[in-house]
């Protein structure tokens, strides 16, 4: 009975109903989205990483690990002691060049014929490798996102680049120059950010990793299975400060929204409220009622927020074909919990005051 | 045998600010199980006062107030609440019906409430008696104001209660529907032996109870 007397009421007053669900809905879609999109970032930007093939990572003290943070150059000699290193196969220096021409693109300086052994060559959809200094390989995703075709000039880093080549994507990044263009560009002549290492065999990683470590003790030495686990947002404080106060944001428009409405009712119902006092109704059913409102409309929010993560990640993808959002059931239940609890806090207030309303005033309210 | 209400000295105090308004001064009334009082007086006299107090909607300032045995001077407002559920039902001069529910659903919430569930013969012989089937699926805006008080008084004495506390209960009908509710109060009174205390200022509607007692300035003037 007080489900239909929940519903009945929801339906009666369309408009803050809507309101409502919107406001939840958003709370949802908001944290799905922002937690997607920074999750999806990172899991793509590893698994690029990851498709180098490389086993070990090599780069400077301090150094971030998410790439392109930090462009903290080492002397290039260093990649020649790497490849003294028994069971070392191969080693490809790369510099990043962080470019905002256009949108935020990290680019991979490289040594073709290094980079070739590391990750077993590049696999070509148009063109060739890269030739003269001003030559550029973009990945596919990258081509079919701003319409590149081979021959066409892009401008990065204030300088025209001939597109040689279009190439599977999956190899660090989307845009790769010449090492010895990206040094002459950045000043950081003999430079590199990062040495990629592959053993003669994957099994070798730790010994090479402590090897290293023996030879480079200040450095930062990660085999690729530990960056890869380390490429969440908890490891990265900047990313999840900014999550959380994403989260917070979402969290309190719901919050505040369910309270508003949820107050606007009691004061619009106080007369209501009264009958159902004058009936014998506790302050627990009030309570309840109010709640059960509350819960509902917060489960259709998250019902229309789900659909509406969905939606906006097709909108985003269709906009800007190169980001990757990964939109998680572990999210989808957080982002409902966090919608209900909200909810039902912002809720508890106006609820309370409703039970506590003296029934013969509630009655005699106009 | 007990009365059913018993009152002395009877007073309700309302503050306003810093100033006190006594709406009660000093009420003593006995009512007999089954009985049909009606309580006529004009505005302000205090007479719904004196229903709320007897409805466990208020409590009162001082003296003593028996229902059905239970001391209403003493009782928390949460058990005033649980015998107000079980043992009372009201009935308004503005009807207040859920406006959201159908006629069925208002009358269900009162069962729901009370929480021993619908009983269908009891909800059979109220609705035949009030004459309301054909409106059961109505919701309130699309009734009569005289059905709509047939409704509410089906929702009152659904669960059987041992009062059934009236408030000017004709107040917003003409003469016809007046007429018709104060016929099922009186049909309600013989049939289940109903204890009806109802308030009225209307000498039309006093007359149909079988006593009536008149009020002036919060006190009963004649009985």
């Amino acid at each position: 009975m007080i489900n239909r007397m929940v519903v009945a009421n929801i339906l009666h007053r369309p408009v803050r109903t809507v309101v409502s669900i919107l406001a939840v809905a958003l709370e949802v879609g908001m944290v799905m989205v922002v937690v997607g999109l920074t999750t999806g970032l990172l899991q793509e930007t590893a698994k690029r990483v990851e498709g180098v093939r490389a086993d070990i990572l090599v780069q400077p003290p301090g150094a971030s690990f998410f790439f392109g943070l930090t462009q903290a150059p080492m002397p290039i000699r260093i990649g020649d002691r790497l490849a003294e290193i028994p069971r070392v196969y191969a080693v490809a220096p790369a510099l990043f060049q962080f470019n905002s021409t256009g949108g935020l693109n990290i680019i991979y300086g490289i040594d073709m014929a290094s980079f070739d052994r590391v990750t077993g060559g590049f696999v070509y959809h148009a063109g060739g490798p890269l030739a003269a200094p001003y030559d550029i390989l973009v990945d596919d995703w990258y081509a079919k996102a701003n319409r590149v075709k081979v021959g066409q000039t892009l401008n990065f880093l204030n300088h025209d680049f001939r597109v040689a080549g279009i190439v599977e994507h999956g190899k660090g990044a989307r845009l790769f120059i010449q090492l010895k263009t990206a040094q002459e560009l950045s000043g950081a002549y003999d430079k590199a950010s990062i040495f990629f290492v592959r053993c003669s065999d994957p099994g070798y990683t730790e010994p090479v990793v402590n090897a290293i470590h023996q030879l480079l003790p200040r450095y930062q030495v990660l085999s690729v299975k530990e960056y890869m686990s380390l490429m969440t947002s908890n490891n990265m404080p900047a990313l999840n400060a900014f999550i959380t106060a994403m989260i917070a944001v979402a969290v309190a428009i719901g919050f505040l929204v369910i309270f508003l409405s949820m107050y606007t009712t009691i004061t619009e119902r106080t007369r209501e409220i009264g009958i159902l006092k004058s009936l014998g109704a506790s302050k627990t059913y009030i309570v309840e009622v109010i709640l059960r409102e509350a819960s509902l409309l917060s489960l259709v929010g998250i019902a229309a927020g789900y659909g509406a993560a969905v939606i906006a990640r097709k909108a985003l993808l269709a906009a800007f074909p190169t980001l990757s959002i990964d939109l998680t059931v572990e999210w989808a239940l957080w982002a409902a919990l966090l919608a209900m609890v909200g909810s039902l806090v912002g809720a508890l207030y106006p609820a309370l005051r409703a039970a506590q309303l003296d029934p013969v005033d509630a009655l005699a309210y106009e | 045998m007990e009365p059913i209400i018993a009152t002395q000295d009877l007073k309700k105090i309302y503050r306003v600010g810093r100033v006190e308004v006594p709406a009660l001064r000093g009420v003593d009334l006995l009512v007999q199980e089954g009985e049909f009082l009606a309580v006529a007086g004009p505005s302000g006299c205090g007479k719904s006062t004196l229903l709320h107090i007897l409805g466990g909607l208020t409590p009162p300032t001082s003296g003593n107030v028996l229902v059905d045995g239970n001391d209403f001077s003493v009782m928390t407002d949460a058990d005033r609440t649980r015998f107000r559920r079980h043992k009372i039902g009201f009935v308004f001069q503005r009807f207040n019906l859920l406006p959201t529910l159908t006629a069925r659903q208002n009358i269900h919430i009162a069962q729901h409430i009370q929480g021993n569930g619908y009983n269908p013969h009891r909800f059979d012989a109220v609705v035949n008696m009030l004459g309301i089937r054909d409106k059961l699926d109505h919701k309130p805006y699309a009734l009569s104001g005289g059905e709509q008080q047939r409704v509410a008084i089906a929702r009152a004495v659904i669960c059987e209660p041992k009062m059934l506390l009236a408030d000017e209960p004709t107040g917003n009908l003409d003469t016809e529907n007046s007429q018709i509710v104060l016929n099922m109060m009186r049909a309600l009174n013989r049939s289940f032996r109903q204890t009806i205390l109802m308030i009225t200022h209307n000498p039309e509607a006093a007359a149909v109870a079988d006593r009536v007692v008149r009020m002036r300035d919060g006190r009963i003037v004649s009985d």
